[in-house]
This record gives C-alpha cells, sequence and structure tokens, in this order.
C-alpha cells in the first residue's frame, strides 16, 4: 500500500508544480492545493498505514498513532485559511486589474510603478492607488531664493 | 521548571490579545493607543525574559500543563529571549511610525489588529519548543503579512503580494512536508527531545535529508540567493510603518530558526549543511549588495540590503565554529537595528521629497539632522569603524579567517566585497539625496513630528550600539557557548530524568 501511496503523492504534487507554473491565478491556488494535499497524504504514509487499526482508544485496537492525524487537521485547517486568503487576493486582482492573469501585473523592477498600461480595471472596483488622497501636504520649503542657485 | 514559566507565553498573548481588542470599532485615538499599549507591553515581557535568562536558564511553559515531549511547550532560552527583545523592539517603532502617518483607507481595514497578529506571530516563532508548532507560528505570522502584503490593494501591492503569498505558500508545504518526516524518523516534534533522538541515533543519511529539506524552507522564508527573489519587490510595495517591521524582522525569523534548527537540534551531521549555508550565504552578500548597487529608489535599495544581511548571517552561521556563531548572534542585533533605523529614515525622506526616488539633490540643507541619522546608519550597514556594524562585521570576517577552508576564504572575501559595494550604494544615496544644490521647483513637504521622532529614537539605537557593542557582544559569546552546548537546553526542557514513552495499547483493554 506504500508504493500506491507514494505514487499518489507523486502525482498529486506533480500536478500541482505543473498548475503552480501557470500564469493564471485561480490554477496556482489549485495548484497550492494539490501540493498540501500531496503533504498530508506524505505525512499518514511515514507515519505508518494500516487498514484495521483506529486511532481512537475508545475503539477495538491495535492502534495507529493518533499524532499524525492530528497534524494533518492542523495543516488541513491552515490549507483552508490560506486558499481562501488566496482566492480573495485572486478577486482583488482581477476586479483592480481587469484580469486574474499574473501577466497583467507586469514586472516591478524593469517598469515605473506609476505607468499606465492600458489595461481596463473594473470601475466598481478601483485600488485605492492613493491611500490617503486629500493629505495634507504642506510646503515647508521651496526656492531658496528667487534668482539664485543653478538654471 | 521555574515560577516565571508564564513569561514565555506573555509576549505572544499580549500583542494577540491588543489585536483582538483592536478589532473592535472605536476612535483612532483609542486604536492608536491600544497599538502603542500592546507593542509596549511586549516589549516589557520580552524584557522581562532576557532577564530572567541571562543566567542561562531556560524557561519552559507547557501549553495546558502536558509536559515537554509529549505537549507543545513554549521555551526561552538566551538566543529566543534575545530574539524576542529585538523583535519587540521593532514593533514598538512600526507602531510608532502607524501612529504618527494615519493611513484611514488602511486603517479601516485592520491594519493597527493585523499588526499585532504578525508581533505576536513572530514572538511565537522564537520562543516555540516544537518543530510543528512553528509551522503554526509561521502561518499565523505569514497570514498576517499576507493581508498586510496586499492591504490596500494598489496595483503594486497585489503584484508583488501575490509573489511572496505564493513562494511562502510553497515553502510552507514543504515545512510542513520535513515535520512529518521528521515524526517518521524521530518518532517524536518536541525540539529538545529531536535533539536527543538524533543525537542518540548519530550520523544518520534520513535524519540529514530531513535537515536539508528544513534549510530550504528556511531559506526561503530567509531569502536567502536564489530563493530571496520575492523580497525586493514585495517590501518597497508596502506602506512604510509595515515595511519597516517586515525589513526588520521577517527574514530574521527564517535565520533563527536556521540557528536553532541546526545549533540545537540537527547538528550530527553539520558539514552538509554548514557547506550549504556558507556557499549561499556567499552568493547572497553579493547578490544583495549588487542589486542595492543597482536600485535608485529609496526602500528597493534598502530591501536588497536586507538579503545582504541575511547573507552574512548565513555566512556565520555556516562557518559552525563558536566564534563564528558569536559573531552571528551579535550580527543579528546590528542588522534588525540598524535596518528599523534605515527604514524609519526612508520613511521620512519619501514623505519630505514627496518621490521614492533618491534622486532629489540638496536635502542636506532642509533636514540636517536627518542626513546626520543616515550617515550613521550607512557607516553601520557597511560596517565602518566607528560604528556598532564594523564590530559586527571584523567578528565575521575573523572568525572566516580563523577557520581557514577555501571555501571560507572564498566568503570572507566576497563579505569584503559587498561591504565595500555596500557603502558605494550607500554612498550613492548621500550623494543623490543630501549632497549638492537643491533645484528650485522642487517642493519639500512636510512630515509629522513623531515620524522624525521615531527616526532619530531608532538612529539613537544605532548609536547606543557602538557605544554598548561590549556588553551586546558578551551577551551574544555567553548565547553562542549555550548553542554549542546543546544538552543543556535538552536538559532544561525535558528535565533531567529519561524521557519513558507509555507502551502502545494493544486493544485488549478497550474502554467502553
Amino acid at each position: 500500500m506504500e508504493t500506491l501511496f507514494a505514487l499518489l503523492i507523486g502525482l498529486l504534487i506533480a500536478a500541482g508544480v505543473f498548475l503552480l507554473l501557470s500564469r493564471v491565478i485561480v490554477r496556482v491556488v489549485l495548484g497550492l492545493s494539490f501540493i498540501t494535499y500531496g503533504g498530508n497524504l506524505a505525512i499518514l504514509t511515514v507515519a505508518g498505514l494500516r487498514e484495521d487499526a483506529p486511532p481512537l482508544l475508545t475503539l477495538k485496537g491495535p492502534y495507529v498513532d493518533p499524532l499524525p492525524q492530528a497534524l494533518i487537521l492542523t495543516a488541513i485547517v491552515i490549507g483552508f485559511a490560506t486558499t481562501a486568503l488566496l482566492l480573495t487576493v485572486a478577486l482583488r486582482a482581477y476586479q483592480v486589474a481587469g484580469h486574474d492573469d499574473v501577466e497583467a501585473f507586469g514586472d516591478n523592477l524593469a517598469r515605473d510603478p506609476e505607468a499606465d498600461d492600458g489595461l481596463a480595471a473594473d470601475p466598481e472596483h478601483q485600488g485605492p492607488d492613493r491611500p490617503d488622497p486629500e493629505e495634507p501636504r504642506t510646503l515647508v520649503y521651496s526656492a531658496r531664493s528667487p534668482g539664485g542657485g543653478e538654471p | 521548571m521555574s515560577d516565571l514559566s508564564w513569561l514565555t507565553l506573555a509576549p505572544i498573548l499580549t500583542p494577540l490579545g491588543f489585536g483582538l481588542l483592536l478589532l473592535w470599532p472605536s476612535a483612532r485615538a483609542v486604536r492608536v493607543g491600544l497599538s502603542l499599549a500592546g507593542a509596549g507591553l511586549t516589549l516589557a515581557f520580552s524584557l522581562g525574559l532576557l532577564a530572567a535568562t541571562a543566567d542561562g536558564t531556560v524557561l519552559v511553559g507547557a501549553v495546558g500543563g502536558w509536559p515537554a515531549p509529549f505537549g507543545i511547550v513554549l521555551t526561552a532560552d538566551r538566543l529566543a529571549a534575545w530574539v524576542s527583545v529585538l523583535g519587540a523592539v521593532s514593533a514598538v517603532f512600526a507602531v510608532w511610525q502607524a501612529a504618527a502617518d494615519p493611513d484611514p483607507v488602511r486603517e479601516k481595514h485592520h491594519l493597527l489588529a493585523l499588526m499585532q497578529f504578525l508581533f505576536a506571530g513572530v514572538q511565537m516563532s522564537f520562543l516555540t519548543g516544537d518543530l510543528f508548532n512553528l509551522f503554526v507560528a509561521f502561518e499565523v505570522m505569514l497570514v498576517a503579512s499576507y493581508a498586510l502584503a496586499v492591504l490596500g490593494s494598489t496595483r503594486e501591492q497585489l503584484r508583488e503580494g501575490f509573489r511572496y503569498i505564493v513562494m511562502n505558500l510553497a515553502a510552507s508545504a514543504l515545512l510542513v512536508v520535513s515535520c512529518g518526516l521528521a515524526y517518521g524518523v524521530l518518532g517524536t516534534l518536541n525540539m529538545a527531545h529531536l535533539a536527543q533522538r538524533a543525537a542518540e541515533l548519530g550520523p544518520n543519511p534520513t535524519v540529514t535529508a530531513v535537515g536539508v529539506l528544513l534549510l530550504i524552507v528556511f531559506a526561503a522564508k530567509g531569502a536567502l540567493f536564489p530563493l530571496g527573489f520575492w523580497l525586493p519587490g514585495t517590501y518597497p510595495a508596502l506602506p512604510p510603518a509595515v515595511g519597516t517591521f517586515f525589513a526588520a524582522v521577517l527574514t530574521k525569523v527564517g535565520v533563527y530558526a536556521l540557528l536553532r534548527v541546526f545549533t540545537t537540534v540537527f547538528n550530527q551531521e553539520a558539514a552538509v549543511t554548514n557547506t550549504l549555508l556558507l556557499g549561499l550565504g556567499t552568493v547572497t552578500m553579493l547578490y544583495g549588495a549588487l542589486g542595492a548597487a543597482s536600485q535608485r529608489e529609496w526602500r528597493r535599495i534598502l530591501s536588497f540590503l536586507v538579503v545582504s544581511s541575511v547573507g552574512y548571517l548565513a555566512f556565520g552561521l555556516g562557518l559552525g565554529t563558536g566564534e563564528a556563531v558569536r559573531a552571528s548572534v551579535g550580527y543579528f542585533a546590528v542588522s534588525v537595528v540598524v535596518t528599523t533605523a534605515l527604514f524609519c529614515v526612508a520613511g521620512v525622506a519619501e514623505r519630505a521629497s514627496g518621490s521614492r526616488l533618491v534622486r532629489v539633490r540638496g536635502m542636506l540643507d532642509v533636514l540636517p539632522l536627518l542626513a546626520a541619522c543616515f550617515l550613521l546608519c550607512a557607516l553601520t550597514v557597511a560596517g565602518l569603524p566607528p560604528s556598532g556594524g564594523f564590530v559586527a562585521k571584523y567578528a565575521l570576517v575573523r572568525a572566516g579567517l580563523a577557520q581557514g577552508s577555501l571555501l571560507a576564504g572564498l566568503a570572507v572575501a566576497s563579505a569584503l566585497l559587498s561591504s565595500l559595494i555596500t557603502l558605494y550604494a550607500m554612498l550613492n544615496v548621500w550623494r543623490g539625496f543630501f549632497w549638492g544644490q537643491h533645484p528650485n521647483w522642487l517642493p519639500v513637504y512636510r512630515v509629522p513630528r513623531p515620524l522624525h521622532a521615531a527616526a532619530y529614537a531608532a538612529c539613537a539605537l544605532v548609536a547606543g550600539l557602538s557605544l554598548f557593542a561590549g556588553p551586546l557582544f558578551a551577551r551574544a559569546d555567553a548565547t553562542a557557548a549555550e548553542l554549542r552546548d546543546p544538552a543543556r537546553y535538552v536538559r532544561g526542557v525535558l528535565g533531567d530524568a529519561p524521557v519513558v514513552i507509555p507502551p502502545a495499547p494493544t486493544g485488549e483493554e478497550a474502554v467502553k
């Protein structure tokens, strides 16, 4: 059975990595879920697989170690939370950029972050690119002497 | 077990509690007060931990009263207390900046509460004594940081935040798998117990493989060279207050985990992991310094310096000698404080010039005190003599020369070269921003006074580093000695009696 599980884990993680390399955000989210579940199965497998052994002392034994199952439970809960968060980010990205394609964001180091890249955004959900538009900006200093200084 | 074991929980529960209080809608003054109180109290408790562990006690707080190898324990030895204080100091400055610079849009969406949750996650990562709980702490910290990274949803934040989230989620998945494998090999997750069992097993290829997996995970969290590509884009996209804390502490959490795991827990086949760390550190130092020299925006330059500083830490850790670990622990403190100060200075500079670019010229006349602060930080980060940075880098280089292998020699050369490039990058900022004649057409904006004050206070701390380098390194010395002797940590957590695992029930005595 370990061989079957090993193959299954490999398949899940391979599919996950394939999806992770995609440009579409939703596919990336799915890919991460696949990888997470592959990891969970790996924990279950290293702790020992037995068909007839419950992890509960109130049932009839022999028992398997319940700790890995607790670990997996925690990992699943955390995985749900992060998936939900990532989907929210995907939705927000779709609203702000008009795509859920990572390519729509361009690359930062090569380009001016203020540049308009000509993609249509959702007009209802514009991101507050200027978080505080009415920020009172007081000028404390401008020209020292109107005539002096470099031209 | 000591009466003070509750202290290990206090720095975690304080920001968590204040974070929950901050979710309650209230006036801005109340929320700012609560945030400052949360960060301040956390610092007070961390200082308490520092005092309680100063004589080498290992404080152990058993959650739910379950003793060490079976339940989750929170432990504080010298190293954990030390980094907990550094994290709390940086937290105070981040909250200070956030309080001084109102941001109604983000604050409406719980910026201040999320910052407290982030502090709680960071403190928990520092103080946990359990490998799986370390994963949970990482997730608490990272979920808060994901939200902070995209909060405000500017296009740049979404782009960089997404990259950051995906990178960290992939690393987290690998961390879960490594925890599972460690449990499969050694049958425990408590770090002290792992150390004990790994020592009993002796050099073992499977344990080493688990160690290397953990090294990859922590290298990704700490932004070591090939895995640190997300950092220089993500940090500048953040609002300044959050960026300060991210830059100063979040990568250091990865480094702390490396220190903890490879000195205390998996130290049987240190040669493998140390060589890897030394190699990665060598490249990371140069990559960070060259990156800093290539950028022209304030916080992009500083973000690359963060990467470089992680390289120095990995270099010290990879050398593996006692002297090197001592130098790393000292450099850790210098790096956290100087990064906090530099990001505070950058926040003021960006506000005053109304631009993120460093090519403004002539700000020396307008902000002379800020220029002095920047110069002090620049000297520290480049490691020139009157600063605390010099003491730390000198110790690192000397440790590298003392170790004497070929790779160590290369790493020393890389450390010296990247210090030089860092100096060049900092001089470029100086020349671009402070030096020269201020062009008449460029405006200068008023910066809120508390924001100035935060930058000055942080720079006072940097100055303090050079004044009190002696006591600082005495403490680092004691910490390194403790890390060289993991048996002390193991005894502190597990007690003197051997751990007895009760036999597995056979199933005949099933309870109805």
